[in-house]
């Protein structure tokens, strides 16, 4: 928790951080001081939280219309590949050859 | 809701790879029934596809467009010019796949190329600067990268498709497909 009780002092606004891995408390204090720092992290942890939710929107979005462009892709892949071996083509080193008794 | 292909037309596609995939091996027999299966899938397949193309183009063309009328309704026909012109006159159903495939790749470069215009837009404009994240950046510049490779290889394919069919006159098949366009 952010703020912290102590006997006799009252509140204290504490900021956790990491430096190197390790999780560094920093105790900003209480008053004002702690308010105003209080406000500042929730306000930028809002900020955070709506673009990451904003992002992951606009990611689904993008992948929802990609989805039907993958399906058309591959079938489209699978016919044209059908129909090629089908008329007696395969593919040899990554190139298309025509069978012989084709 | 993602848009996809009926199950009937995904599995005479997964029996079209499996008959390839013997035929290429050498079976002789899958190959013949390889030629029969593709004449008798093909107009379906195409109908399907087609018709899934013309269903995702909409949403696609509204996030392109990003509110702009005009381009909402200039974009489709755009669409459809293209279509007619990668088709060509009297395409066979291979065709027509093959060049819905180009045009939603096409598509598809110009929803990502929108969505990072956005980005960058509002960096510009200050309004949500923090929109503006470095691991979004890299996310739809991998788009793009991805989109771009699927649209040429789209290209790559019709090209083949078309430089091998002028020596195998025998896959033709003249069958009409009605696309249902939303």
């Amino acid at each position: 928790m952010p703020w912290e009780k102590r006997e006799g002092r009252g509140r204290y606004y504490t900021r956790t951080r990491r430096v190197d891995g390790r999780r560094v408390r920093e105790y900003i204090g209480g008053g004002v001081p702690g308010e105003i720092a209080a406000f500042s992290d929730e306000h930028k942890r809002r900020v955070r939280e709506e673009t990451a939710a904003h992002l992951r929107e606009r990611r689904e979005e993008l992948e929802a219309l990609a989805a039907p462009v993958a399906c058309l892709e591959e079938a489209a892949e699978i016919l044209a590949h059908a129909t090629l071996v089908a008329a007696g083509y395969h593919r040899h080193r990554g190139n298309w050859r025509l069978y012989r008794d084709a | 809701m993602t848009l996809d292909l009926p199950e009937k037309t995904k599995d005479e596609l997964r029996e079209l790879r499996e008959l390839s995939r013997q035929a290429e091996d050498g079976d002789l027999e899958a190959r013949v029934k390889l030629q029969r299966r593709v004449k008798a899938a093909s107009p379906e397949i195409v109908a399907e596809a087609s018709n899934l193309a013309a269903l995702s183009e909409t949403p696609m063309v509204k996030f392109v467009s990003a509110g702009d009328a005009l381009m909402r309704e200039a974009l489709p026909k755009r669409l459809a010019l293209m279509r007619a012109e990668i088709a060509g006159e009297n395409p066979t159903p291979l065709e027509i796949l093959l060049s819905e495939r180009i045009v939603s790749c096409w598509l598809l470069v110009q929803v990502v190329e929108a969505l990072a215009a956005q980005q960058i837009y509002s960096r510009y404009k200050k309004e949500k600067t923090t929109l503006f994240s470095l691991s979004f950046q890299r996310y739809v510049l991998k788009w793009q990268e991805s989109a771009s490779s699927r649209y040429l290889a789209a290209i790559k394919d019709l090209a083949r498709v078309r430089k091998l069919q002028t020596n195998t006159s025998s896959v033709q098949v003249n069958t009409q497909i009605n696309v249902i366009r939303p």
